[in-house]
Order: C-alpha cells, then sequence, then structure tokens
C-alpha cells in the first residue's frame, strides 16, 4: 500500500476550469487581452534582466559550489510555499551556468525570458531554431524540483528520446533523474520513465498511458472511495498498477499543433469487436449508392461535409430496400447507412484524406500531412470507405476509453508551452486552456525575405508558375522547401517536376520512412524539397555552409492553409536563427480553401474581375483570400468548441458512468 | 416521428457497460395526445415529469439492474429496428433520465456533481426570481397531510351531487345578481378607494386561498399528490399558491381539466356565498368584505384565471382542449421556426408540428398571448406607476431590461456566433438589419400624423348678459327661453314684498288723504292746500313705486333670442341684484373656448407646428365643425369658461375642491378660442360642451411616444 498522499495524487484529477458563458465569456476574453499586454512582456524582461545579472557571480563558482547552490534551491522549491519566486532569478541564473557546464549551451537571455514566462503558465512564441528544447530543460527542471509529475511532451519519440539523453547531465547535475516514453516501450519501462521527475514522451503517449491507467482504475477513480477500498480490501487495490504518477506540470512543444490542429481528435483505446450486420450493410449500402445521382438523389453541402437525401432518393433507395439487413430496412436506419456511403464517396477522397496499404484503409492527417495506422474513424464510417474502396471490411472498433487532447490538457493543472506560431490562436488558448501568449523576440534579427504572393486564375497556371520558380532557384542552387496542402498535391507537383528533368525529395503521408534524412538534406545546394504541410515539424533545417551566401532556402507554399499560422509555420522554416532565406505564396482562384470559404457571388465576381484585369484585382484577390482563410480559421475554432461543450454536457449529465477524462 | 437519430455514437462506451433502471417509485401512464400516443414518466416522490416516445419508452421500460445498457439497447433494436433510439438517442435519453434523478444507478453517483447541480439550479432559481419579480414564488409547507384527512371531503366535493348543488348555488346567486344590478354597480365606484384597499386585499387572500385548495382537493380527487405550498408574490402582493401540477400525469384529460378548472369553480361558488350574504346584510365591514370577494372572485377569473392567455388556469384548460401539449412554448417555438426557417433562411429549422391546423392554432396563440401579456404589464405598470412612480419606474426598467434589452442582446449574440446559422449568416443578419431598419423608419424616420385634443364650450360670438336689476322674488318666466325678445319685452317678471308693503301703505295714505281732503272741502277749507300738496307727494311716490316694479321685472338689454339660465316654471324665490339670469343671444357666429393643458401648450405657441383643428360637440361627435382662426389667451388661467368643463360639471378638467362654482380649475391652462366656421346645422347651442382637436405637424412615433412619456414622469414631478 502506498502513502494515501501519493495515491491521492497520482489519481486525483483536477477538475477543469468551466467554459465561461455569457457575460463570463466577454469578461473572461477582456482578461485575457489584459493577460497578454505589453506591462506584463516588461516584467518578464526586467527578471530576465535580473537573472542575467546574477550569472556573472556563478560563473566563478566552482562545480562543487554550484552544485550546492542548486541542492538548497531544489529543496527550497520542493518545500513550495512562499517565497520561492524571489529566489526564483537566482536559481534560474544557477541552472542557466550548470546548462554551460554540463550541456555546453548558455541560454541566451531571451530564451530565460521565455522560460520564465512558460514558469508563469504562459505560452511562450519563440520562432524556430531559437533553442526551444533548452528552454523547455530550463522549466522542466524547476517544476521537476517540486517532486511533482513533469512531463515535457515533444513531436515525436525521436525528438523525446534525442532530448532526454541530451540533457540528461543537466538534470543529474540540478539534483535530478530525467525518463523517456516512446511508443515500442512495455509497461514495465514506462513505469519506470514515468517515475523521474522529468519525463519526455509525446503527448499520444501520455494520453494513451493515462487512458489505460483510468481504465485499469476500472470503476471507482475517486481518490478517496479508492483509498476506503484499499483499507478493506488490500490485495484487490494491489493489483490495479498504474504506470504514471499523476497529472501536474506539462510543457508542450509545438503547442498549436497540439492543442489546436489536432486538439479534438480523440485518442481512442478500442477493442475490435464482430459485427457481421454492419458489414454487410455497408456493402449493400454501397451498392446502392453508386446508383444515386447528386442533384438528384441528394444534395451536397460541401463547406460543411453533408449529405442529404432527397424524395427522389429515398423513393429510389426504397425499392431496393430487401437487400440491405432487416436491421437497416426501416425508412430512418436507410436514409442515415446511404447518406453515409454516399459521404464516403463525395467527401473522402483517396490520397487525401486516406491512403491505402497492404490493403487496408490508413488514415492521413489532414493537417500534418502524416499517416496514422492505428486510428479508424467512427463506425461505420470507416466501413463505408472500404467498401467504397472494394476491400475487405474490418470489424467495427469498440471503444473503451476516448479522450481529446483538448480535453486532457486541461487537466494538467500547471499548462505551459512553447511553439513557433501561436499568437493567431492566442484567443483559443486563453478561451480554451487559460493560457496567455507572450511573443519572445528572436536572439538575432530576423532576415527572411516574404516575396509578394503570386495569384493565377487557375490552377494548371499556378503550377506551371511554381515548377518555374523551383528551376530558377535551382539554377542558382539554392535549396527550395514546398509546401502542399496535401498527399495528391504533392504528388502531382512531383510529375511535373518529373516531366521538367529536376531531382527532388518527396515527403509525404505515403513516404513518410525517410523523414529525418530529407529533413536532414534540405538545406544542402540545390536540393528540391516538397513536404506536406507540417511534416518534419519540431526539426529543423539547417543550411549547407555555403549555401547561405547565396540566398539560404527558399520556402515555398502552393496555396493558403486553413489557417494563416500553418502558412507562417511553413514560411519560418527559412531564414532561421538570423541566416538568409526567402519565401513566397502562390495561390489561384480554383484553390479549395477559396473556393469553400467565399460565398459564391464574391468568388465569381472576382474571378470575372481577374480574367479582365489581374493587376487591379491583385489586392482584392488577396483580401478575399484573408477572409476565406480567416473563416475557416473561425469555423474550426467554433467546431473545437462546439466539441467541448458537448464533451462537457456529456460528461454532466453521464456523470454516473465514469469517464477517464471527467 | 422519424427524426434523424444516429445509429452509433462514439460515446456509446460511456453508457454501454452501465446497469441502470428506473427509480422503483416511477410510474408510467399513456397519453393520447390528438391521436399521437405519449408515455409519461412520473416521480410522486420528486413530483418530476417525463414524457417519451413509444419506442424510447419500450427501451426505457427494458432497462434493469442486472442487465447492461447495451444488451437491452440490442434487444429493443432487434424488436424495433426502425423506430427504437439510436445509440446517440439512447445516450441523451438517459442523461435526461439522470437528471430528471429518474434513474437508479448501480453506483452511487458522484457527490460532488450532484451537489454542484444542486448548486446550480439553486442559482437559477434565485435568477428567475429576479427575472420573474411580478410572480415569485417561495415554497412554505406540505400540505398532504391534512389534505389526506380531508380526502372524503374532496370525494362529496367532487361528485354528481356536489356538481348539481354547485350549479344550483350558482343559478340562484345569478338572479339575485341580476335583480341588485344597480347597488352592485353603484358600489364598484369605490373598490379601490385607499379605504377599502385593506379589505380588498383580505378577500383576495380568502378566494385564493379557498381557490388553491379547491385545486388542491381536486387533485386529491383523482389520487393525485400535492406537496408543496407556498406564498407567491404577484405584482407584490402576497398570495398562496399550492403545486397541483401532479394531474399533469392524470391520464384523463377530463381529469385534468377538472383539476384545472377546480380553482375557479370555487372561487366561484364562494363568490355565490357572498353575494347572498351582501344582500342580506346592511352596510358595514362585513357587507363591504362580502362585495370585494365577489370583486375578486369575478373580475380576477376573468382577467388572470380564467383567461387563457396568460399562463393561469385557463391556459391549461385550453392546452387540454386543444389537445397541445405545452402550447405556450410549442407556439414559441412554431414562431421561432417562422422566423428561422422563413425568414432567416436557416435550412434545419424544425417546426414545432407538422399538421397545418395545429400550426395555426400555435401561430394565433402565441401572437395573442405575446400581445395580451404585453397589454396587462403596461396596464399594470401604468397602474402602479400612478400610485408609486418609483416601484413603477423600477418596474418598467426591469422589464425594459428583461423584455427588450436582453432578448435583443441575446438575439444578436444568437446572430452572430450561433452554428446553426453559419451557412445562412449573411441572409440573416441581412433579414435582420432590414427589419431593424424597417423598425426604426417606422419609429424614428417616418412622420405620423399627430394631434392632441382639449375640452371646451361653444359660445355665441355676441352675446348678452341679462342680470336682476333689483332685489326681488321670481314671479314667473314671462317669455320661453328661445323666443327671439324685443329689448321692451318682460323676460321675468319679479316682485318685491317690500315693495308691496310701501304699495300697500302708499294706497293707505292716499286713500286716508282723500278722506281728509273730502272733509277739509266741508270743514276748513283752509286745510285743503297743504293737503292737495300731500296727496301730490303720495302720487309721486306711487309712480316712483309703479317705475320700480316695472324694473323688476327682467328684460333683454338688446334684442335676439333669449337663453335662461334658470329653470323655466320657477316662481318664488328671492333673486338678488345683479345675478345672472340668462343671456340674449344674437344667433350667427360662434366661438368655441377651448381649454389646454400646460402640457400640450409648447404647440400653441409653435406657429409652424399646429396645422389645422376641429371641433367635435359632445353628442354630436359625427360632426365636425370647421374652425377658421384662434386666439390664444397668452396667460395661464384659472377660471373655466364654463363649469360644464370641470370634474362638478361632468367634465374632464379637475377642480379645486374648494370652490362652491366648480369654474376653478386646480392646474392653469391655457385658454384657445377659436371661430366656428358658419355652417347651417342644428344644435349650436350657447355653452355646450365638445372637444377640440388640433393636428399639429406630423411627428415620427419614437419623437411622439417620447413626449407622453416625459410628460407622464413629469405629471408625477
Amino acid at each position: 500500500m502506498t502513502a494515501p498522499s501519493l495515491e491521492y495524487h497520482r489519481i486525483g484529477i483536477r477538475r477543469p476550469h468551466p467554459l465561461p458563458r455569457g457575460l463570463d465569456a466577454v469578461t473572461h476574453v477582456l482578461f485575457g487581452a489584459w493577460q497578454r499586454r505589453a506591462a506584463r512582456y516588461a516584467r518578464l524582461m526586467r527578471d530576465a534582466e535580473t537573472v542575467d545579472k546574477h550569472n556573472l557571480s556563478m560563473q566563478r563558482m566552482s562545480d562543487r559550489m554550484l552544485r550546492e547552490k542548486l541542492d538548497a534551491y531544489r529543496t527550497r522549491f520542493q518545500r513550495g510555499g512562499t517565497g520561492r519566486e524571489q529566489h526564483l532569478p537566482t536559481a534560474l541564473a544557477a541552472i542557466r551556468e550548470a546548462a554551460f557546464r554540463q550541456v555546453g549551451l548558455r541560454p541566451y537571455p531571451v530564451q530565460i525570458l521565455g522560460a520564465l514566462a512558460m514558469h508563469d503558465g504562459m505560452l511562450a512564441e519563440m520562432a524556430t531554431g531559437e533553442g526551444k528544447t533548452l528552454v523547455a530543460a530550463l522549466v522542466a527542471v524547476l517544476a521537476g524540483w517540486t517532486h511533482r509529475p513533469c512531463h515535457i511532451v515533444t513531436v515525436n519519440d525521436y525528438l523525446a528520446q534525442r532530448d532526454a539523453d541530451w540533457f540528461r547531465p543537466l538534470y543529474r547535475f540540478c539534483g535530478l533523474r530525467v525518463g523517456c516514453v516512446t511508443s515500442t516501450m512495455e509497461p514495465v519501462d514506462r513505469r519506470e520513465a514515468y517515475a523521474q521527475q522529468v519525463t519526455y514522451t509525446t503527448s499520444k503517449e501520455l494520453l494513451a498511458d493515462f487512458l489505460r491507467d483510468r481504465l485499469r482504475l476500472r470503476r471507482i477513480s475517486d481518490p478517496q472511495r479508492r483509498l476506503i477500498r484499499a483499507l478493506l480490501a488490500p490485495r484487490a487495490a494491489e493489483r490495479e498498477t498504474m504506470v504514471m504518477r499523476g497529472l501536474h506540470a506539462v510543457v508542450v512543444d509545438e503547442a498549436d499543433s497540439v492543442l489546436v490542429d489536432e486538439a479534438v481528435t480523440p485518442l481512442i483505446i478500442a477493442q475490435r469487436r464482430e459485427n457481421p450486420v454492419l458489414r454487410t450493410a455497408c456493402r449493400a449500402a454501397s451498392v446502392l449508392a453508386d446508383a444515386l445521382v447528386a442533384g438528384r438523389d441528394y444534395t451536397l453541402e460541401t463547406r460543411y461535409r453533408e449529405v442529404e437525401l432527397t424524395d427522389a432518393g429515398m423513393m429510389a433507395v426504397e425499392s431496393l430496400a430487401e437487400r440491405l439487413p432487416p436491421l437497416w430496412r426501416g425508412p430512418g436506419r436507410r436514409r442515415e447507412l446511404i447518406e453515409q456511403a454516399i459521404s464516403a464517396r463525395i467527401f473522402f477522397l483517396k490520397d487525401k484524406n486516406y491512403v491505402i496499404q497492404d490493403g487496408r484503409v490508413v488514415i492521413v492527417d489532414e493537417f500534418t500531412g502524416r499517416i496514422m495506422p492505428n486510428r479508424s474513424w467512427s463506425e461505420g464510417l470507416h466501413q463505408a470507405i472500404e467498401a467504397k474502396e472494394g476491400i475487405e471490411i474490418t470489424e467495427p472498433n469498440e471503444t473503451m476509453a476516448r479522450l481529446s487532447f483538448q480535453r486532457f490538457f486541461r487537466l494538467f493543472p500547471h499548462l505551459c508551452g512553447m511553439t513557433g506560431t501561436a499568437t493567431e490562436a492566442a484567443g483559443e488558448f486563453w478561451r480554451i486552456y487559460n493560457l496567455s501568449v507572450v511573443t519572445i523576440p528572436t536572439h538575432k534579427p530576423c532576415i527572411r525575405r516574404l516575396e509578394p504572393e503570386k495569384v493565377f486564375h487557375t490552377a494548371d497556371e499556378k503550377w506551371r508558375a511554381i515548377v518555374d520558380e523551383i528551376q530558377n532557384l535551382h539554377a542558382q542552387q539554392r535549396p527550395v522547401l514546398v509546401g502542399t496542402r496535401n498527399v495528391a498535391a504533392s504528388e502531382r507537383l512531383a510529375a511535373q517536376l518529373d516531366a521538367a528533368g529536376l531531382e527532388y525529395n518527396l515527403l509525404n503521408a505515403v513516404r513518410h520512412k525517410e523523414e529525418a534524412r530529407i529533413i536532414a538534406e534540405a538545406g544542402l545546394h540545390g536540393k528540391i524539397t516538397i513536404a506536406t504541410n507540417m511534416a518534419g515539424r519540431g526539426t529543423d533545417i539547417k543550411l549547407a555552409g555555403e549555401v547561405a551566401r547565396i540566398g539560404g532556402l527558399h520556402v515555398i507554399a502552393t496555396e493558403r492553409n486553413e489557417s494563416k499560422r500553418i502558412d507562417r509555420q511553413l514560411f519560418g522554416r527559412a531564414a532561421r536563427q538570423g541566416d538568409p532565406g526567402s519565401a513566397r505564396g502562390f495561390v489561384s482562384l480554383e484553390d479549395e480553401l477559396f473556393q469553400r470559404f467565399t460565398h459564391a457571388p464574391v468568388s465569381r465576381s472576382l474571378t470575372a474581375l481577374h480574367a479582365r484585369n489581374p493587376r487591379q484585382s491583385y489586392k482584392s484577390v488577396l483580401l478575399a483570400m484573408d477572409r476565406a482563410q480567416r473563416s475557416a480559421e473561425r469555423l474550426a475554432f467554433r467546431m473545437r468548441r462546439s466539441v467541448l461543450g458537448a464533451d462537457t454536457w456529456l460528461d454532466e449529465s453521464l456523470s454516473f458512468s465514469e469517464d477517464p477524462g471527467s | 416521428m422519424a427524426e434523424k437519430s444516429r445509429m452509433f455514437s462514439e460515446h456509446w462506451y460511456r453508457v454501454s457497460g452501465q446497469r441502470v433502471a428506473l427509480r422503483p417509485s416511477v410510474r408510467s401512464r399513456r397519453q393520447l395526445y390528438r391521436g399521437e400516443q405519449w408515455r409519461v414518466l412520473y416521480d410522486p416522490f420528486a413530483n418530476q415529469f417525463f414524457r417519451l416516445r413509444p419506442a424510447a419508452y419500450d427501451f426505457v421500460a427494458r432497462l434493469s439492474p442486472d442487465r447492461s445498457v447495451e444488451d437491452v439497447w440490442r434487444e429493443s433494436l432487434e424488436r424495433d429496428p426502425d423506430h427504437a433510439p439510436g445509440q446517440d438517442e439512447t445516450i441523451r435519453l438517459l442523461a435526461q433520465l439522470y437528471l430528471a434523478n429518474l434513474l437508479q444507478l448501480d453506483l452511487p453517483p458522484d457527490a460532488e456533481r450532484f451537489f454542484e447541480r444542486y448548486r446550480r439550479r439553486k442559482q437559477r432559481e434565485h435568477t428567475s426570481y429576479l427575472t420573474q419579480i411580478m410572480f415569485a414564488r417561495f415554497p412554505l409547507l406540505d400540505p398532504s397531510a391534512f389534505l389526506n384527512k380531508a380526502r372524503w371531503y374532496a370525494r362529496i366535493m367532487f361528485s354528481r351531487p356536489g356538481l348539481l348543488l354547485w350549479l344550483a348555488v350558482l343559478i340562484m346567486a345569478g338572479k339575485q345578481a341580476v335583480d341588485n344590478a344597480d347597488r352592485l354597480m353603484d358600489q364598484s365606484q369605490g373598490i379601490l378607494a385607499p379605504g377599502n384597499l385593506f379589505l380588498l386585499y383580505i378577500g383576495l387572500v380568502l378566494v385564493k386561498t379557498l381557490h388553491e385548495f379547491g385545486h388542491a382537493f381536486a387533485v386529491k380527487r383523482f389520487d393525485g399528490e400535492v406537496h408543496t405550498m407556498g406564498v407567491m408574490l404577484m405584482i407584490f402582493t402576497p398570495i398562496p399558491y399550492i403545486d397541483a401540477t401532479a394531474s399533469w400525469a392524470f391520464r384523463q384529460r377530463r381529469e385534468r381539466i377538472l383539476v384545472a378548472a377546480s380553482g375557479m369553480m370555487v372561487e366561484l361558488f364562494v363568490a355565490s356565498l357572498a353575494l347572498f350574504v351582501w344582500v342580506a346584510t346592511a352596510p358595514g365591514t362585513l357587507n363591504a368584505l362580502c362585495y370585494n370577494i365577489m370583486f375578486i372572485a369575478s373580475v380576477s377569473s376573468v382577467l388572470f384565471n380564467g383567461n387563457p392567455l396568460l399562463r393561469y388556469d385557463g391556459y391549461y384548460i385550453l392546452s387540454d382542449l386543444l389537445d397541445i401539449p405545452n402550447l405556450s412554448s410549442r407556439s414559441m417555438q412554431q414562431l421561432r421556426y417562422l422566423t428561422e426557417g422563413r425568414l432567416l433562411g436557416r435550412h434545419n429549422a424544425r417546426p414545432a408540428t407538422r399538421r397545418r391546423g395545429e400550426a395555426v392554432l400555435l401561430v394565433c396563440y402565441g401572437v395573442l398571448s405575446g400581445l395580451y401579456r404585453i397589454f396587462v404589464f403596461s396596464m399594470i405598470i401604468l397602474f402602479v406607476s400612478r400610485r408609486f412612480l418609483l416601484a413603477g419606474i423600477v418596474m418598467a426598467a426591469i422589464c425594459f431590461v428583461s423584455w427588450i434589452l436582453m432578448p435583443i442582446g441575446r438575439f444578436v449574440h444568437y446572430l452572430l456566433t450561433d452554428p446553426a446559422l453559419d451557412r445562412n449568416r449573411t441572409r440573416a443578419i441581412a433579414v435582420s438589419l432590414s427589419g431593424a431598419a424597417l423598425a426604426a423608419t417606422l419609429v424614428g424616420l417616418i412622420p405620423f400624423p399627430s394631434s392632441f385634443s382639449a375640452p371646451g364650450v361653444l359660445q355665441c360670438e355676441t352675446f348678452v348678459e341679462v342680470p336682476t336689476r333689483a332685489t326681488g322674488r321670481l314671479v314667473g318666466m314671462e317669455t320661453p327661453g328661445g323666443t327671439f325678445v324685443q329689448p321692451d319685452s318682460v323676460l321675468l317678471k319679479m316682485t318685491d314684498a317690500e315693495w308691496i308693503y310701501e304699495w300697500n301703505a302708499e294706497t293707505a295714505a292716499a286713500a286716508y288723504n282723500d278722506a281728509l281732503y273730502r272733509r277739509a272741502l266741508s270743514a276748513s277749507a283752509a286745510d285743503l292746500e297743504p293737503i292737495r300738496q300731500h296727496r301730490e307727494l303720495i302720487r309721486r311716490r306711487l309712480a316712483h313705486l309703479q317705475e320700480r316694479a316695472q324694473q323688476m321685472d327682467v328684460r333683454p338689454p338688446i334684442e335676439g333670442q333669449w337663453a335662461p339660465a334658470i329653470r323655466e316654471g320657477l316662481t318664488g324665490p328671492v333673486l338678488p341684484r345683479g345675478m345672472l339670469t340668462g343671456y340674449v343671444l344674437q344667433p350667427g357666429r360662434h366661438v368655441f373656448r377651448a381649454v389646454v393643458s400646460q402640457n400640450e401648450a409648447n404647440w400653441l405657441f409653435d406657429e409652424a407646428g399646429l396645422r389645422h383643428a376641429h371641433v367635435r360637440l359632445r353628442g354630436a361627435a359625427a360632426q365636425r365643425l370647421k374652425v377658421r382662426e384662434w386666439r390664444v389667451i397668452p396667460a395661464d388661467q384659472r377660471t373655466l369658461p364654463s363649469a360644464a368643463l370641470g370634474w362638478f360639471g361632468g367634465g374632464d378638467v379637475a377642480v379645486s375642491h374648494g370652490d362652491q362654482t366648480g369654474m376653478a380649475a386646480a392646474a392653469t391652462f391655457f385658454e384657445v378660442r377659436t371661430e366656428i366656421v358658419p355652417v347651417d346645422v342644428d344644435g349650436l347651442h350657447h355653452d355646450r360642451t365638445g372637444r377640440i382637436r388640433f393636428r399639429v405637424a406630423p411627428e415620427t412615433i419614437g419623437r411622439q411616444g417620447y413626449r407622453r412619456l416625459r410628460q407622464i414622469m413629469q405629471r408625477k414631478n
């Protein structure tokens, strides 16, 4: 039996702050704006300077003395209570010195600034290549000293392992042990890794372990109640071994990707369950759906991805209804099934939303362009897509536990993070996570040249122009990184480059295995790299020695993304750490985002205007693009918020059923 | 109802393994609404209701603590694949049942959330006190013990003989009421007099208590439960209430209607008894109390309880008669559907009903009840503000915030952020803006004709007052009113007792003188001369007296039409000298003298604003008399042009109580004299009252309303 308080911390979860509503929401938003004000930044800056001043005295200290000092801070921080904050500058100065002696990196003042902000529970916006990993380590040391669990969430297994190994000497010097959890580890090792003061892992592993732990707790997840049960039946309690130590502090790297873009995709712990009826139904529905014609039998709502059968469609289906299993024969069920089969045809496209590998449908993440082998769509939809592709229909998964990242990270009492692009989503960070964003300046001034966006009438013209631009730059031996929005686009460009006889590296969901190598080479002389959206996030493209002289990396965005933030993330790959570099966006009036989010009359008149006079309409087209992008962002945010709202409602009203996330 | 309900839900795992069932205390009843079957779940302990469609009930009824939700769901799905609730719907259903505390769980529920929910419910209750400040309810005690003891009484009360007795009493009372109708009417004048308010309130509490117990007994009669009794602050007036909602679960429509009507039936019965007492007693406290009870029972039944447009008994009766449960909320939903679906273009707006007839009913009810509610509340606010200005202002402010500002705010919020409008936000905003613009144009931009009116009196332009020239007793009217008279004709014949004495004395003196003269003729001729002189004197005196008699008669100073101010046929009274007896009018031109209150006076001095005016005489409202030009007497006045305009004379103008003539106005006013354009109509009589209506420059409704409001405020200060 463990100490009651330990058990308490291990199991007890803080109930997240409820989303404010009505007038509360307004004041909350206003308060958030107040939190982001300049004065706060100035105070952080002052603190950072204080840290910088203390550092001089530290530099003259011997290792032993420094160690003793750090130990003293450690006990002070472990004790907690008041008065801790006044020691923060000196403690940070000591850690900074330790970092220099152990890892060879002396954090710049801007990095100290970032660490201070994150220690305060803020989200630090730091440009790519500014040493976010080191900042995370500084914050983790401070958090680890409290001996409460501290997790650092990285983008992938490789980075988790690398960072843990990299900073292990620093942690050891500061009196802390560090662990690392990767996807291939066994529960025993995980338990060991989580037992350390600081644990590096990925968001997926962290959440999956949390959910599995919760499932182990089974039905009684209330700490007090468990304690009583442990007293009554000690043996039953012993058997439920959890791997994690509880939730306290977490440092999220690439916070916008985890907390915004992927926020609502839930992590699901599932097991397969046989449902032969569903399989037959999906196959039959797929056949029926083939016979239906858009417009006559059903109407489409592209912006919201909805299908609705018309009366004619219902009639057509009715005559063929006996082909369906009895369970699905009634009008209500039938409609549901057929509409799903149609939307599987219309809105879920091969090589865009999914790929087929080894005869199985594998989902592609729309944002990252990565494939997600262990995910599946909801019950029925996944089967409908399999039926459409004519491959074997898998058994549906039965969910045992599910939780979205959004809700998961709201459970942490001390959430902080860092990312290259956050200001665009500052409102969302504040409203959902109570995280205020602070922008940390770069150590060296950024000299990226953002070239004016080019507007084309048709997609074909645009692609031709992109190939031209690549050829030009290639002739100068400058490396080029081309970002595409999906797999299909990247393949299309690849084909065109093939035709032009250019060598290139392609990084997309289908060819993700050589990711690290491709990214490492992307900064070399005359390299052309095509990558989907955010592939290779978290790793830097380092320029080869000579490249900086001829202008550095050039980034091409082939169309606007759903969010300005993602565009900026892509552009941020060029001109890191004061290197030279340039970026340019290409858009056409046929781009999906523009078509989907611009009202038809506006887009029609803009197209006509552009056909007549491209130069004059340039500004208005860009304006309309901005608008479309903003409404896409808004829609996405609203969707995320409504998912959270619906989840909260469900929690509230199903509180009789224990949910891991509640 | 083939609503879209998805077969699978991602959240299914949260309920699939649970073992839940309805609480054992939950009872279910079948109800039929407009031919549609429903099941009503009812928990008598918590007084909770829940309405289900039969397929959902089929699932819920199968739930048992020894089977998982998943098993039960599959079973009901197999039985009726098309109607059984999908996973989504099942989750929602269980959630709602849980929130209504109708579910029994195998795990102890999360106590913290339980309390959190309780806290929030309390908070909602408290805010509802504020928003419904005019109808706040405070539950106090549980009357069920008493009601159970008195249950036998309910059986007698609501039985066939009971009904017959009730009818008989009512008919007898009706006859009595008709017989005493005039007395009834007379006494109603003083019902709101300050002295009566206390009795009125006592009567109100008595009647309402009996009313509520009527409901309670009716519920008991059909074996329902009544557990809450308390005090309701209706427009700040505490009156008792009893929670009789248990009747909602009654299966028979007849029973539900009877429960709703029982309160009013009791009231009518009580009113009848009170009428008998009132008829039998002489004026006094008991008599007045009985009168108040009758008044309340009849007026409140008509205005409030029996009126289906407000949410009282009548509403529930109507709702049951039409077979539309939740009539009010459903009519709101229907209106909402019309606005959202038809106006704002929301694609998935759901109507409250798909039946045409029902839809029409719902819309009519929604519109009517909305209008009526606005009307009733404005009347209440006006009434209260007349008595207590501050309370009126506070109430108006609360109503303004909760009925105008908050709905507008909510609507704007809905317009801007509601996800349901995402697809047609542009249209929705455009429609709302044009609606708002239309309203703003109507209220703030388009001037509407505006006018104000003032009481006044018609007078001939030239008329001469005819006073008495000497004090005297009226003998009679020589010339009937309306005759065209010449200056020498006698209008009134007057006499004077003193004159008669003098006349008699003088004639006696003359006779005596005559006798003296005769004797002197024979006896002493020397005396003849002084006697002759004396006789001369007496003759002169007599002549003077005769002249005085002439003057005493009232004659017209000029020729014209005689309009007497005293009653014809009057004889005997002494009229002082200089008293007005009537007028001699010169027919032809008439003026109208209007009394304009200070509130409207600003128009009078606004030359450009005042367009034209016309006069309508009382009793001849169909006839518009044109006026030619008006003149404002540029100083405010206090004496009315005619007593007929004042309160004492039956007019509208307040007069001061101390004044006997009834001509002294309580507040100063401006007099406006206008000349009537001569027309050939009858009835243009002197001193006839009427109203003059001034048409002023067209003004927007907004400005008009604002001015009225300011005037109301001004009046109170």
